[in-house]
């Protein structure tokens, strides 16, 4: 039987930066399922855009092998022709919208394909109903949680019945619960005969896939961290402090998001905090940071002389593109510090595997690199009582994963509060504590080991535990 | 604490009470057309098309939008008004500014009964082609994402040490030179926001040849009503002597 879909040593280089991903070769029969692996950086995505079309399409780089869709070269198709065959979801559900209501971004692929009326409209009930979009339809995709975007997305391409779905990295920013739904969608269009190719590195969720081939992308051992990282090599300590939050409460308009919450931290502790998309996580955050206006009181108490009323913490935002605009590396980590502690960065280059990329322009850096140079920032910049990460976890592979709560646990035994939120439950499980948050308030507050014991919480606060994770 | 969420001078909030919500999107956007060519009379009868204005923005239940979006742009009118009385004369300062309010006025009514995907259905129905219309669709859609965006690139400056309070003119040139830290972010994210949107489009077939529109306008009786008495009053005001 021909494959649905083949794809030949295919490797890209882009012009830029000349880095090349790839070769990589597939082939993919109907209601097969493909997973393609490798670390971040590894070109995972790019190799997911020559599946679908989008390179050479609308890339210009250097593109060597060929991907055929049935008996066709995509080189030889036009872009919308393989829309008919192949359907892309894309990492980040929020960006791919491309109209103003649920309504529209499923009638957008349908009218382009050109098909009848009637045809249409019997598509499109069959895929409201399929992914139970009846009561969203008039609304804008972008008042969406996180987790149904990416559902939307998914009805929107399947609405135009590909043959093929290619997933890149689809999972990466959903939560526990949204994340099962997801994988749960995809089974069911695997039964009715589509074949699915994900690029992912969220492997544990894949675990259970039915038929689910591997294919892994090489690992260059440049990219492993040079030295390990330990506390002697940090060079400065930080007296005891603890930080207060009483009846901590934010409201957006009328609607309250965080609501007299209080909560209370000690210097050296590592804690997570885990909630479904919208439970209030990034806002807690800001309130901690000193960028979100809020009723109640945050305070740090300490024994040193110095301390203000209000704590200093450093945030590492979501999208590292937010603050990236130095020439270098280098600069991007020192701008605005007046005296640099060259030591401190000595020591966090090798730890967070920066070092060859010293004289890189930020911009041109994976997503998971500027991750990474994200938190360089925060950490060079001083902060009497520690940090505050947003998602620290997002676009990283299990090797930077590990580098990361290395780091993470060495900054809280030098003394200071390490605070991250995050959707990833293997993440959250290597704190030291955990908050577990929903739109009702704290949940449960209390050693980690705990909390994954207390199955109640986890559905209290809508989440899945996922089984693989134990304390 | 003191902390201002900056707001975008143009509402993107739809308001779903108003009649004119219910009316063909070719409709409204005669209307503004309309009254883009009124307020460029003498000021006499700029006034008189201002008290009809605002007898409609009352019937069609936005006279809070109105008196929000003027408070939004309520600097710019002041400043504007000075500068023309001081340099030219009152009238003029009088005629310019009452032209840009009731002119941005027009525009956020239209934008705020008519979403992007309705104005760029009435451009591709006046013959507009689909790639221009769906350009300022995505254009009109983008705004929200793009005001989140800013905010979002504010504060990380913020955090690592980027003030832009200028307290005086000594700072004011080093202030200048932080601009830069704002500016070169937003331009990656939108152009990076453009680029996504893109490839989304082309993933679903946006440039095939074959497509057609499932939703299609009709002009209703209505329509027809308030686009004649509209045609009307202008053709009125600007033959009056």
């Amino acid at each position: 039987m021909k494959p649905l879909l083949y794809a030949e040593k295919v490797s890209f280089t882009y012009p830029q930066t000349q880095r090349s991903s790839g070769p990589l070769s597939l082939s993919l029969h109907q209601g097969e399922s493909l997973l393609v692996y490798g670390p971040s950086g590894g070109g995972k995505s790019t190799l997911a855009r020559c599946l679908a079309g989008l390179i050479p399409h609308l890339y210009h780089g250097q593109m060597n092998g060929d991907v055929w869709i049935g008996d066709r070269n995509t080189k030889e198709m036009q872009s919308w022709e393989i829309a008919r065959e192949a359907g892309f979801v894309f990492q980040n559900p929020a960006t791919q919208i491309v109209t103003s209501s649920v309504e529209d971004e499923l009638l957008f692929g349908l009218e382009n394909l050109g098909l009848p009326r009637e045809e249409i409209k019997t598509r499109f009930d069959n895929v409201v109903d399929q992914f139970h979009l009846s009561s969203f339809l008039k609304r804008s995709p972008f008042t969406l949680s996180g987790g149904e975007q990416q559902k939307l997305s998914l009805a929107a391409i399947i609405a135009m019945h590909p043959s093929v779905l290619i997933l890149d990295e689809p999972l990466s920013m959903l939560d526990s619960s949204a994340a099962d739904e997801f994988i749960n969608l995809l089974k069911e269009q695997q039964q009715e005969g589509t074949s699915l190719v994900f690029f992912e590195h969220r492997l544990p969720y894949l675990q259970d896939f039915p038929g689910l081939k591997r294919i892994p992308l090489g690992i260059a051992s440049n990219d492993q961290p040079k030295s390990q990282i330990t506390t002697a090599a940090h060079p400065k300590k930080v007296g005891a402090f603890s930080i207060h939050v009483q009846g901590l409460t934010v409201s957006f308009g009328k609607k309250k998001i965080l609501d007299e919450l209080n909560i209370e931290f000690e210097g050296g502790q590592l804690v997570a905090l885990a909630g479904k998309n919208g439970s209030g996580k990034t806002t807690l955050l800001r309130s901690l940071a000193g960028l979100q206006p809020f009723e109640g009181t945050i305070r740090v108490i300490g024994n040193r002389q110095d301390e203000s009323d209000f704590p200093q913490l450093n945030m590492v935002f979501q999208n590292p593109d937010t603050q990236l605009f130095n020439p270098t590396v280098r600069e991007e980590i020192l701008y605005k510090i007046q005296s640099p502690n060259q030591e401190l960065y000595e020591w966090l280059i090798p730890a967070l595997n920066l070092e060859k990329y010293q004289d890189t322009q930020p911009l041109l850096l994976s997503e998971g690199e500027k991750r990474r140079l994200a938190l360089a920032i925060a950490l060079m910049h001083p902060h009497k009582h520690g940090i505050l990460l947003d998602e620290p976890s997002l676009g990283q592979d299990q090797m930077h994963k590990d580098l990361l709560i290395q780091l993470l646990k060495t900054i809280s035994q030098m003394g200071y509060l390490v605070f991250y939120a995050t959707h990833d439950i293997e993440l959250a499980a290597k704190a030291d504590r955990m908050i577990l948050i929903s739109e009702k308030g704290i949940i449960a507050d209390e050693p980690t080991r705990n909390i994954l014991l207390n199955k109640n919480a986890w559905q209290q606060a809508g989440l899945l535990l996922p089984h693989w994770i134990s304390p | 604490m003191k902390w201002k969420r900056r707001k975008l001078y143009i509402s993107t909030d739809l308001e779903e009470t108003s009649p004119l919500r219910k009316f063909d999107p070719r409709t409204k956007l005669f209307l503004s057309l309309c009254a883009s060519v009124v307020v460029m009379l003498p000021l006499q009868r700029l006034f008189i098309f201002l008290g009809l204005y605002i007898i409609f923005i009352i019937w069609a239940r936005l006279f809070s939008h109105f008196l929000k979006q003027m408070d939004k742009i309520k600097w710019i009118l002041i400043i504007l008004f000075l500068v023309d009385w001081l340099v030219v004369s009152l009238q003029l300062a009088a005629e310019v500014t009452l032209r840009l309010s009731v002119l941005t006025s027009v525009f956020t009514v239209l934008f705020a009964t008519t979403t992007p995907s309705e104005l760029g259905l009435a451009l591709e129905s006046l013959g507009f082609p689909y790639r221009f219309a769906f350009s300022i669709n995505l254009a009109f859609q983008s705004l929200g994402m793009l005001e989140q965006e800013w905010q979002a690139i504010w504060e990380a400056q913020k955090s690592r040490g980027v003030l832009f309070d200028i307290m005086n003119f000594r700072t004011l040139f080093t202030k200048v030179g932080d601009l830069v830290s704002l500016t070169v972010p937003a331009i990656v994210l939108a152009t990076k926001h453009a680029w996504v949107i893109t490839e989304s489009a082309t993933a679903r077939g946006f440039d095939s040849p074959m497509r057609k529109p499932f939703h299609q306008l009709s002009y209703s009786a209505c329509d027809w009503v308030v686009s004649i008495i509209s045609a009307g009053l202008v053709s009125m005001l600007i033959l009056w002597r």
